[in-house]
């Protein structure tokens, strides 16, 4: 068995520490002990997402997800999750733009099961995977679709948002769900040429955290994952770089049933792992992160112009990040009139900077965050396999918390002057379709008519599958 | 194309030894000011969760205020005698803290959630909205304004707008019970800081409240911090409100809330059940997991990974209100979204399974797996502070002793097949289930009524 390095707990670690280990296959395993409760959790990130997904098969990634739960050589039908569940653990499987993770958590004596189940998928998926599975799961993910994005209001947002700030053709382009054509389009051979490409030990983490023995879980992951043969045919993603800002206002105007007026925005950010990224996380946390923050203040408190208003940021790593910001509004607010005081208000920040105290509270929201996250063995085993994966170092998971606490106002005000500008971010207004509705000329100038379009060639996309 | 290459195959290994766990159990104190304490030690969990309940039900909101538990509940962190709305939020947040608070019919409950070594800053602040919320006018005017923005979106919220449905059909009109928890467009208009101040003067004190602490406490002198800070909060004594009687009309029919257009339907089909004070509870959680669990319960295999109408479905049961002498109730429920095609052969699919498992009741294989996860996951649900603050805080808002979860996960693992079986049917009797479907009538209406699970009326979705 090849040796791994040992590291000891780092300052700002909270004392957590984690072993690195490869297996002659090329499977990466990432270890960390924690007695305090009889659990152990096991995450393993394939590092395979929406991003290498190509034209006409959008949403294959998650769909073929599904399919790691449906049988392989020796677990029947859905025995995956029987036997999980039956041994009193909890699991699931999901897929984002540049990853596709699958956890369990165990009580610690059932640690074994776990590694055994996720070795005999990775190993022999294409065994039991055949037709009556995917024709099932394309339905069931279909209805996934419908129950998440396109039956509740503003459900299809993030995925407009996400057209519009990254351009037809690069790989960020299109959202993990995927079109319902493309998943009506997608084949059994699609999916097994899909795993054959894609699930390698070579291309994987495995993370076990929580109260286990190193040497006898290094000695079980030896045995079950080490005879799974490397694969070395993976394409590299298409490139994802685009320039740090995007140089105009993009805008798309959707007129739909919805219960308010809303005011969405997507601005370009640095990529995930950078510090700029962390300078712009807190500036997002002070501007829009909670009910102290300066849009809440001016919108909801002080204006009361929007029942809600907030920004969240999207890391990523193989594109930019982005900022997603929603708000929505009260009574008969008009668009324009939130939209003056956003701009009004970036801009000031982007002047004056942060004040003392509100790096302080960003800081220690963002700490919270943090220490919520690698609170539970899951989320500890999920961040070392982030960080693995991404940036090439588990470590790194550890002290990123303290890299947030390095960031210095200066570095804040930065990103915000370069990046929280009109110029740098794409637009999505929601006009409630009504008989109250405004009319036309109450909607806002937009320079970008054809972004409309795409929106109603979505809607008639969905009205034709649900037939 | 790639060969399948080959790797070694080895049996199902066998579990280890499981390590003993318990639900933690508690210390109970109670401060000078009469508040009860429960607190509890969870070694490693740096983020410490704190729990406040108030003896302040929905049905002691006065007529025709309906919602104004919530604006209180709200405005508790709106500013205090310390500080302004917007200089408690910057505090709170200065805390690392998180602190949210809601009414419902058993009372309001607020939440705070900082890290222990912010926890005096924490505590502190929770005292101060408690013991002296400012209340000021415009501010409650601001969350009126904004709870009332909020009605039209949950209304467009299939899932909320199915359960605002199903309460006004089956609690009769006179019950809390049937109305929206946090009010009406016209209740809610009606809300002012004096209405606010007044349900406050009449039902919060410390007396009648608890609070629960969890969390990693090396190292903190509590006692001594909740001396400086809820010690400080004073209130007349009272006695806990008598908890009126619920009931509930459960003749099996069908609503449906018509959204044109709706490319699904969302299914809530749900009755009025016994308490956790029912000796029937550990054997009705073992059926209703085995009915609709998980996604290997007998309903999701035959609606998702053999039918596939939908993501998920689930059965589920949900305390509403408890009572000392045992006279509360639960909400017995199963709810899902199915595509709007299959909305007819998907609840004709459903009832066959019901009718299924009451005439051959659950297997003993399904039963065991039930319970080695219902008992086996417990040590993983109570991992966080969180957790096991909230399920202490419902203990005794159910009136249940500290020990009830420990005794539960015992319960549990003694209950046999047919108990679960019994359970589960007399939760579910097929004629007298309450389905309200939100979708497009014009499309589901039909193929519903063709079913024959009870009469179908239509209603408006506004």
């Amino acid at each position: 068995m090849p040796m791994g390095h040992t590291t000891t707990a780092e300052a700002g670690s909270g004392g957590l520490a984690a072993t690195e280990h490869r297996l002659a296959n090329g499977l990466r395993v990432v270890l960390s002990e924690d007695h305090l409760t009889p659990v152990a959790a096991v995450c393993l990130w394939y590092d395979v997402g929406s991003r290498h997904e190509v034209k006409g098969r959008t949403g294959l990634a998650h769909l073929f997800e599904h399919l790691m739960f449906q049988g392989s050589a020796q677990v029947k039908g859905n025995g995956h999750f029987e036997l999980v569940q039956g041994a009193g653990g909890s699991l699931n499987g999901t897929t984002s733009f540049e990853r596709t993770n699958y956890f369990e958590t165990m009580p610690a004596h059932q640690l074994e099961l776990a590694l055994w189940l996720e070795a005999d998928r990775m190993g022999s998926l294409l065994a039991a995977l055949d037709e009556e599975s995917m024709e099932n799961q394309r339905d069931v993910v279909k209805n996934e679709r419908r129950q998440r994005y396109d039956n509740v209001p503003y459900g299809t947002a993030f995925e407009k948002l996400t057209a519009l700030s990254y351009p037809e053709g690069h790989p960020y382009h299109h959202t993990p769900i995927g079109s319902m054509a493309d998943l009506d389009a997608a084949t059994l051979e699609d999916a097994r040429r899909f795993f054959r490409t894609y699930y390698a030990p070579n291309n994987a983490v495995l993370s076990v955290v929580g109260d286990i023995d190193p040497e006898q879980t290094l000695a079980w992951i030896e045995k079950y994952f080490g005879s799974i043969p490397s694969h070395d045919g993976k394409p590299a993603p298409r490139d994802g770089s685009l320039p740090d800002v995007i140089g105009e206002q993009k805008r798309e105007v959707v007129v739909e049933e919805v219960p308010a007026r809303a005011l969405m925005a997507a601005y370009r950010l640095p990529h995930d792992g950078t510090r700029a990224c962390d300078a712009a996380d807190l500036a997002l946390t002070i501007l829009g992160g909670g009910e102290s923050s300066r849009l809440y203040n001016r919108l909801v408190r002080r204006d009361r112009t929007a029942v809600a208003a907030g920004f969240g940021l999207l890391r990523l790593a193989g594109a930019p990040s982005m900022g997603w910001l929603d708000v929505k509004t009260s009574g008969d607010v008009e668009v324009p009139v939130i939209e003056a005081a956003i701009d009004e208000e970036l801009a000031r920040f982007a002047e004056e900077g942060p004040t003392p105290e509100e790096m302080e509270r960003a800081q220690a929201q963002l700490e919270r965050e943090w220490l919520d996250r690698l609170g539970t063995v899951a989320g500890r085993a999920d961040e070392l396999c982030r960080y693995a994966v991404l940036f090439g170092d588990p470590q790194l998971a550890l002290t990123a918390v303290q890299r947030v606490l390095e960031v210095t106002p200066e570095e804040v005000q930065e990103v915000a002057k370069a990046r929280l500008r009109p110029d740098n971010r794409a637009v999505l207004v929601y006009e409630p379709k009504s008989p109250e509705a405004a009319p036309d000329a109450d909607v806002p100038e937009d320079p970008e008519q054809e972004a409309t379009v795409e929106a109603g060639r979505d809607e008639t996309e969905n009205e034709e599958t649900a037939k | 194309m790639t060969e399948l290459a080959t790797m070694e195959f080895h049996p199902q290994p066998r579990p280890g030894e499981a390590k003993p766990w318990a639900f933690p159990a508690p210390e109970r104190t109670a401060l000078d000011n009469g508040l009860t304490v429960l607190r509890c030690h969870r070694p490693g969990q740096q983020v410490v969760a704190v729990e406040v309940l108030l003896d302040a039900p929905l049905d002691a909101e006065p007529a025709g205020l309906d919602g104004v538990a919530t604006i209180m509940a709200r405005a508790f962190s709106e500013g205090t005698d310390q500080h302004s709305a917007e200089e408690f939020a910057a505090e709170l947040e200065r805390a690392g803290a998180t602190l949210d608070a809601h009414a419902d019919h058993p009372g309001v409950r607020i939440s705070l959630e900082v890290p222990a070594s912010r926890l005096a800053k924490g505590l502190g602040l929770l005292a101060d909205a408690l013991r002296a919320p400012a209340f000021a006018p415009s501010e409650v005017e601001r969350l009126v304004r904004n709870r009332l923005d909020e009605i039209p979106h949950e209304l467009a919220n299939p899932s909320r707008r199915a359960a605002k449905e199903l309460s006004k059909e089956l609690f009769p009109a006179a019950s809390r019970m049937s109305r929206p928890r946090q009010g009406t467009e016209e209740t809610v208009e009606k809300i002012d800081a004096a209405a606010v101040r007044a349900f406050y003067d009449r039902h919060v004190r410390p007396a009648t409240a608890t609070l629960v602490v969890v969390g990693d406490l090396t190292g903190i002198d509590l006692d001594a911090l909740l001396g400086d800070t809820l010690g400080a909060w004073t209130g007349t004594p009272g006695e806990p409100r008598p908890v009126p009687p619920v009931t509930a009309d459960d003749t099996g029919r069908v609503v449906i809330v018509d959204r044109p257009g709706a490319v699904q339907t969302q299914l809530l089909i749900g009755r009025v059940g016994p308490d956790r004070h029912d000796r029937v509870w550990p054997a009705q959680v073992l059926g209703t997991y085995c009915l609709g669990g998980t996604l290997t319960s007998r309903l999701d295999r035959v609606l998702r990974e053999e039918k596939g109408y939908t993501y998920g479905v689930r059965s589920f049961g949900q305390v509403l209100r408890s009572a000392p002498d045992g006279t509360g109730a639960s909400m017995l429920a199963i709810s899902g979204s199915v595509d709007t095609p299959n909305t007819g052969p998907a609840l004709e699919d459903l009832w066959k399974v019901l009718r299924t498992v009451a005439a051959e009741g659950l297997t003993d294989a399904e039963r065991d797996v039930a319970v080695q996860n219902l008992v086996g996951v417990a040590p993983l649900k109570y991992e966080t502070a969180a957790a096991v603050a909230s399920t202490l805080a419902d203990q005794v808002e159910q009136h249940l002793p500290d020990d009830f979860q420990a005794t539960l996960y015992r319960q549990l693992a003694a209950t046999g097949t047919v108990e679960a079986t019994a359970a589960v049917v007399n939760a579910f009797p097929v004629d007298r289930l309450v389905t309200v479907l939100v979708g497009d009538a014009s499309r589901i209406k039909a193929p519903v009524e063709a079913l024959g699970i009870g009469e179908v009326t239509v209603v408006p979705a506004e």
